[in-house]
């Protein structure tokens, strides 16, 4: 009885700061932007209160499903890519790289502590006619004048995955390093091969892990509206550059709430799945 | 045991995440030379290369904007970091061993912030902070930074502990710790690597976070990338580069002294086989 | 080390909640970085003793929306035209007392009677340049003095657009002979048009590294605010600035007091000291452009006062609009682009 008393107690001083946070100053500012969803503008941009539909009406409208479909392939094809390349790195840092793992970890967000504009530049430096990637096609004879690769998806995805690598290695290695060791061992013990150990012992108790990279990536990939512009053209705009345009450009605060809304409604299925995949894994354990 | 071809295919696939992990840092780290590079660079240009000058890093030491900047998105990095680690651990260490209603919406609410486009957040909260009488300054700027990193904190943390094995946990209790000595001698050590992880990856977002910055700072809180954003209208110049070839300097310094810590123990144990570990 | 990491966790929080020192005279600017150098904030803080605070922003866009949430603390902003209209009829800015400015008769006459603030009534206009395009001589043919390049099949891949409604629609709409703050739907939808059947041919829109990619060579021709390509024209003496003979147009950022400024009389002291002729000149030798102060100009070094990209003829911005807020035609604006950017 008074163990389970104070078991409450414990659990709800460990909760206090999450929830507090949570309410205060997400749900409460959410609230603030689901009820702009409904209102109306006036003519220097404020925000008339009031309720109507039409900023979704407007947003249904048809113009906006490119956007969407723009933002849900860009935002695939950088999740994948960061998976593949984002895996074996962790597996790595956690089960070869030993006491430099932590070394190796602050090594990958080395370059994040230069601004972000910098490191773009440099890969427009990198990417450019003039640039390095070009020389190398065209001295190695596979080009002949320099190919015009800055404006193109590819361009698009070395810029994302550049952004998003690590938030997909954390993760993973997260979920890896605290393995157990011996539960590998004893896979090869039995006769399987490397590859049958990882794909039936290591990848299915990394799963968290990958679901959580996963999402880091594939989430904040839709919202953002820097790296296509400054590599990709800014042609094809995502959801991102939408609501920056809306809030900011066009002023049109509701119809960018609108928009927010339908988006977090997306995306809130995604963590949704995540939620219940998470679960389940940690429910068989 | 095998034969040969099957050896040469699982020197292969025991080799291959070494090659991905050093083509992985080469793909980070290699545009890290070209910054380096055009710091020392004799123009006013971050991608035309035309001499060699120390200009640019006299001018960092000489910009008191630059400083007082640079202070700001320490100070903000720093406490959000380690208020959202904090938080975050707290909470997801609850979220995998204690049972409590609204366990998943909670769980689903810290991660709502990473759903939610930063600049909807920041709109959000600066309407309801200025409703609310809220001054803006560091506190909301560092509440703004904590909503954008937690959602990261507690899912690597989380993602730790459930992959740890709660037996160990058991046998600890079943030995006579209490909870508290359970958590602090068993529990907490094993997520130090996660925690350490996730304080590392909130500082480092917060650091180069430019949407929550602009709708949370207030009077005297400019951080560094709302300044150099702000100079995007006249050109950046390369004193950025020698300031971001600076923060290399320090964070490799970081490195060393991490690796500092572990060298005597590598140095004692010549091979840190992985099974060796546990003890 | 959880301790220690957590006192200095406390010790970050309790600085953060201090109150900031409350010095006895102290003024708050909200600003662009660089367009006012820190050798002139010294200067005034040394002969006044007010302790100048001057934070920055990144555009006029997210400087309105901090502003509009309310208590930002600051005194001055310092809004391009079309923010000073928007601020105005938000009730953001306070109507200036022009008695308090003491300098005041130094702004030159074209700056007194602006359209976007007929008299002055709301904003001090400081520095000033133009909206033109900006080329690369290594890859176009010739001189290029007329926005249809922008639209010429010939650059291909080589042009980008800045990345900015406003912007984009000075090109669309005096490409066809239409004013660049047309509120007529008929010439809005024909700009329109035209922009939609230049996208394919664009290498992009970009309003952030459009100078770097022209330098560069990666692009020949952008569109392009005059003081963003200063760097890149010094750098690189391909580069070329033109304002076109459709005319271009011209921006201003000036200073406005906020309506729930604190310190005022520091505000009016700043407005009445940048506008005295020797500081003005320092501005614009620090920072490379103009100013509305005309005297200025003959307290500079030759090389500055005869830059055309600095101080364009009278006859080429004779041509430039001002780009102004719209009002309620803005709606057709903001379709017309929505569908430019959705469009394949």
């Amino acid at each position: 009885m008074r163990r389970s008393t104070r078991d409450a107690a414990v659990t709800s001083v460990m909760l206090a700061p999450a929830v507090l946070i949570l309410v205060v100053f997400v749900v409460m500012p959410l609230c603030v932007v689901a009820a702009y969803s409904f209102a109306q503008r006036d003519a220097y941009g404020g925000v008339v209160p009031g309720f109507t539909l039409e900023n979704y009406s407007q947003l249904f409208s048809g113009l906006y499903w490119q956007v969407f479909v723009n933002s849900f392939q860009l935002a695939a094809w950088t999740t994948i890519l960061c998976l593949l390349i984002g895996y074996p790195v962790a597996y790595f840092i956690a089960f070869r790289a030993g006491r430099w793992g932590p070394a190796l970890l602050v090594l990958m967000l080395v370059p994040f502590w230069i601004n972000f504009l910098i490191r773009i530049s440099a890969w427009v430096v990198l990417l450019g006619r003039n640039g390095l990637i070009n020389g190398g096609l065209t001295a190695a004879g596979l080009t002949e004048a320099p190919v015009g690769l800055l404006g193109t998806l590819g361009a698009t995805l070395v810029g994302m995955v550049y952004a998003f690598l690590p938030l997909c290695v954390f993760p993973i290695y997260a979920a890896l390093q605290p393995l157990d060791r011996r539960l590998i061992e004893a896979g090869a013990d039995l006769g399987a091969g490397p590859a049958e150990t990882f794909l039936r012992v290591t990848l299915p108790l990394s799963l968290p892990g990958v679901l959580a990279a996963a999402l880091f990536v594939f989430v904040p990939s839709m919202g953002v509206f820097a790296i296509p512009v400054l590599l990709g053209g800014g042609k094809d705009i995502i959801l991102g550059n939408l609501i920056v345009q809306l809030f900011l450009e066009f002023r049109n605060i509701p119809l960018g709430a609108a928009v927010s809304v339908a988006m977090l409604g997306f995306a809130a299925l995604g963590v949704v799945l995540y939620m219940r995949a998470l679960s389940r894994i940690e429910a068989m354990r | 045991m095998s034969g040969r071809p099957g050896w040469v295919t699982r020197r292969l696939v025991y080799g291959l995440p070494g090659w991905m992990t050093a083509m992985a840092y080469l793909f980070l780290l290699a545009p890290i030379v070209i910054l380096v590079a055009f710091s020392f660079n004799e123009a006013r240009s971050t991608v035309v290369f035309t001499g060699f000058t120390l200009d640019w890093y006299r001018e960092v030491f000489a910009d008191r904007n630059i400083a007082r900047a640079l202070r700001v998105s320490l100070i903000v990095a720093a406490a959000s970091a380690g208020l959202a680690t904090l938080i975050g651990a707290l909470a997801a260490v609850a979220i995998t061993r204690r049972r409590f209603p609204g366990r998943t919406l909670l769980a689903t609410g810290l991660a709502a912030p990473l759903v939610l486009p930063e600049i909807v957040l920041g709109v959000g909260l600066l309407v309801f902070m200025s409703f609310s009488g809220i001054r803006l300054g560091y506190g909301s700027m560092i509440v703004g930074h904590v909503l954008v990193t937690i959602p990261f904190a507690t899912l690597i943390i989380r993602a730790a502990a459930a992959s740890l094995d709660p037996r160990i946990e058991d046998a600890a209790a079943d030995l006579g710790a209490d909870e508290w000595q359970t958590f602090t001698r068993v529990t907490l050590p094993q997520l130090a690597p996660a925690i350490f992880a996730a304080f590392l990856l909130s500082a480092t977002l917060s650091f180069d976070n430019l949407v929550m910055s602009t709708f949370t700072s207030g009077v005297g809180t400019t951080t560094l990338p709302l300044r150099i954003y702000s100079m995007l209208k006249l050109g950046i110049t390369p004193e950025i580069n020698a300031l971001g070839a600076l923060m290399v300097v320090a964070n490799i310094g970081i490195v060393l002294i991490v690796m500092g810590r572990y060298l005597p123990l590598m140095l004692n144990k010549p091979r840190p086989v992985e099974p060796e570990r546990k003890n | 080390m959880t301790t220690r990491y957590k006192k200095s966790l406390l010790a970050a929080t309790a600085l953060a909640l201090m109150p900031l020192g409350a010095a006895a005279q102290e003024l708050n600017i909200f600003g662009w970085a660089d367009e006012m150098p820190d050798e002139v904030l010294a200067d005034f803080e040394a002969e006044t003793g007010i302790t100048v605070t001057f934070d920055t922003f990144d555009s006029n866009e997210s400087m309105i929306a901090r502003l509009e949430a309310g208590a930002s603390g600051y005194d001055l902003v310092n809004p391009s035209q079309y923010a000073v209209q928007i601020l105005a009829g938000r009730g953001l800015i306070a109507e200036l007392d022009h008695s308090r400015i003491d300098t005041i008769g130094n702004i030159g006459e074209s700056f007194t009677n602006v359209s976007y603030d007929p008299g002055n009534k709301y904003s001090i206009p400081y520095v000033w340049g133009t909206t033109g395009l900006a080329y690369n001589k290594s890859c176009v043919e010739g001189e290029i003095t007329s926005w249809s390049a922008l639209f010429d099949e010939k650059y291909a891949g080589r042009v980008y657009m800045l990345d900015n409604m406003l912007a984009a629609y000075i090109a669309g709409l005096q490409i066809n002979g239409f004013s660049a703050n047309s509120s007529n739907p008929d010439e809005i939808q024909k700009a329109t048009e035209t922009l939609i059947a230049q996208k394919p041919m664009l290498a992009g829109y970009n309003s952030t590294n459009f100078a770097d990619l022209v330098s560069s060579g990666e692009a020949c021709i952008v569109q392009s605010w005059s003081g963003s390509v200063l760097q890149a024209i010094e750098t690189n003496p391909d580069v070329v600035y033109v304002l076109p003979e459709e005319g271009g147009t011209m921006w201003i950022d000036g200073y406005s007091i906020l309506g729930d400024a604190t310190n005022v009389d520091e505000a009016y002291q700043f407005l009445s000291y940048i506008l005295r002729p020797e500081v003005a000149a320092k501005t614009t030798e620090l920072t490379k452009i103009a100013t509305s102060v005309l005297e200025a100009r003959a307290l500079l070094p030759e090389a500055i006062a005869s830059n055309s990209a600095i101080y364009p003829s009278d006859e080429t911005i004779a041509n430039a609009d001002f780009i102004l807020d719209v009002g309620d035609a803005m709606k057709f604006y903001q379709d017309g682009w929505t569908q430019v950017k959705a469009a394949q």
